[in-house]
């Protein structure tokens, strides 16, 4: 049997926030369960963000595209955290960036409009998405002392320490992409950091 | 031959690409270049000259296939194999009686070359034939016909060029990791 999906939704609810009863029953009744194959476009650039994402399974990114085939990888999302285009989802205006599985994935996902009113009706909720939020907010700027910062390993390194796995588990551009370099100094880098 | 249901064909498909997806990401990408390179031990190709040969394909195939999709049919629930595209397929699919082919030029691997480019690239391929596998759904397998490479003037229907391919690649890959056993 599938091992409950609420269970960890809660956990991580509530390490932003604690709910009563009634909160979380609320809270709870706005998520359905989906899944989605590799490479599957779930929020597409240009499109506002309908849905907050809970990862159960699988690895995700949100990056920038552009005409210019210029293209950033911004985050990686994982079991079990929060996905999606935060910004464009918050502040319902269409996205400048996309979300995309990169290996087969299940969520739960809530609608942005079920959120909003959630957030309306009730001060906890509000509080836990601005908590969450936050949390992903001092996770970016972190990320951006690393990139004007740190060494190209130290970026490697730095990935690894946080996510010990991700090498065996989606394409290694994906990852040069995120540290920012390129894919042939991606393998070199591996080779020497193992050494 | 038998008419298919599209959905099925194109699940199990899928479910072969990704498994050929996960076996390149789980392990061959994080080999070092020297495993990649290593000649098999009976003197046939390296995993990178397996890899180097399925991309060889994909470089012919992929872009027919792009330009197969641009024609728009109706969805079609079912496909029908060719007589022809079906004894491909049949020779193709590995199995206890596996005869051995020679490759074709064009697609005979060097023994030198930037193994983990190499990897990369037939990483990049696979997920582009899950993205056209993801396309034939709403497009006739049927009508769309592809030149096959040894033969242009030859072609298969499109449904019959996806079976050849995956069950090519399904050949090498299981040629590969024969190599990761004897270390």
């Amino acid at each position: 049997m599938m091992p409950n999906p609420y269970v960890p939704l809660k956990q991580m609810a509530t390490t932003f926030q604690s709910l009563s009863e009634e909160e979380w029953n609320d809270f709870s009744s706005i998520w359905t369960e989906c899944s989605a194959r590799r490479k599957e476009q779930l929020t597409v650039a240009g499109e506002r963000e309908k849905y907050l994402y809970f990862v159960i399974e699988g690895i995700q990114r949100v990056y920038y595209f552009d005409d210019k085939d210029r293209e950033a990888t911004m985050v990686f999302t994982y079991a079990p955290s929060f996905g999606g285009v935060l910004d464009s989802l918050l502040m319902q205006q269409p996205s400048k960036y996309s979300y995309e599985t990169l290996t087969p994935s299940k969520f739960l996902r809530a609608s942005s409009q079920d959120l909003h009113a959630l957030m309306e009706r009730y001060v906890a909720i509000e509080k836990l998405v601005r908590k969450g939020v936050t949390t992903s907010l001092s996770g970016v700027m972190d990320r951006l002392v690393e990139l004007q910062c740190y060494s190209a390993e130290e970026r490697f390194r730095k990935l690894l320490q946080r996510s010990p796995h991700i090498l065996q588990l989606i394409p290694h551009k994906y990852l040069a992409n995120y540290i920012g370099i390129d894919a042939t100094n991606f393998s070199k880098l591996i080779n020497s950091v193992r050494i | 031959m038998t008419n298919q249901p599209v959905a099925q064909l194109l699940q199990t498909l899928e479910d072969q690409v990704e498994a050929h997806i996960t076996d390149a990401v789980k392990i061959f990408q994080n080999l070092s270049a020297e495993q990649l390179l290593k000649p098999a031990t009976d003197g046939g190709w390296s995993i990178a000259q397996c890899l180097w040969h399925l991309n060889s394909y994909g470089d012919y195939y992929l872009p027919k296939i792009k330009s197969g999709l641009d024609e728009t049919h109706p969805a079609n629930a079912n496909f029908k194999s060719t007589w022809l595209g079906n004894y491909f397929i049949s020779i193709m699919r590995p199995g206890e009686k596996m005869k051995k082919y020679k490759a074709f030029k064009n697609h005979i691997p060097p023994v030198q070359m930037d193994a983990h480019t190499v990897v990369a690239e037939f990483i990049q391929q696979q997920e582009q034939l899950l993205n056209y596998l993801k396309q034939a759904r709403q497009n006739d397998m049927n009508l769309i016909r592809i030149p096959i490479s040894i033969l242009s003037w030859m072609k298969l229907k499109l449904g019959d060029v996806f079976q050849f391919i995956i069950a090519h690649d399904e050949r090498h890959l299981l040629q590969a990791k024969r190599n990761l056993a004897t270390k």
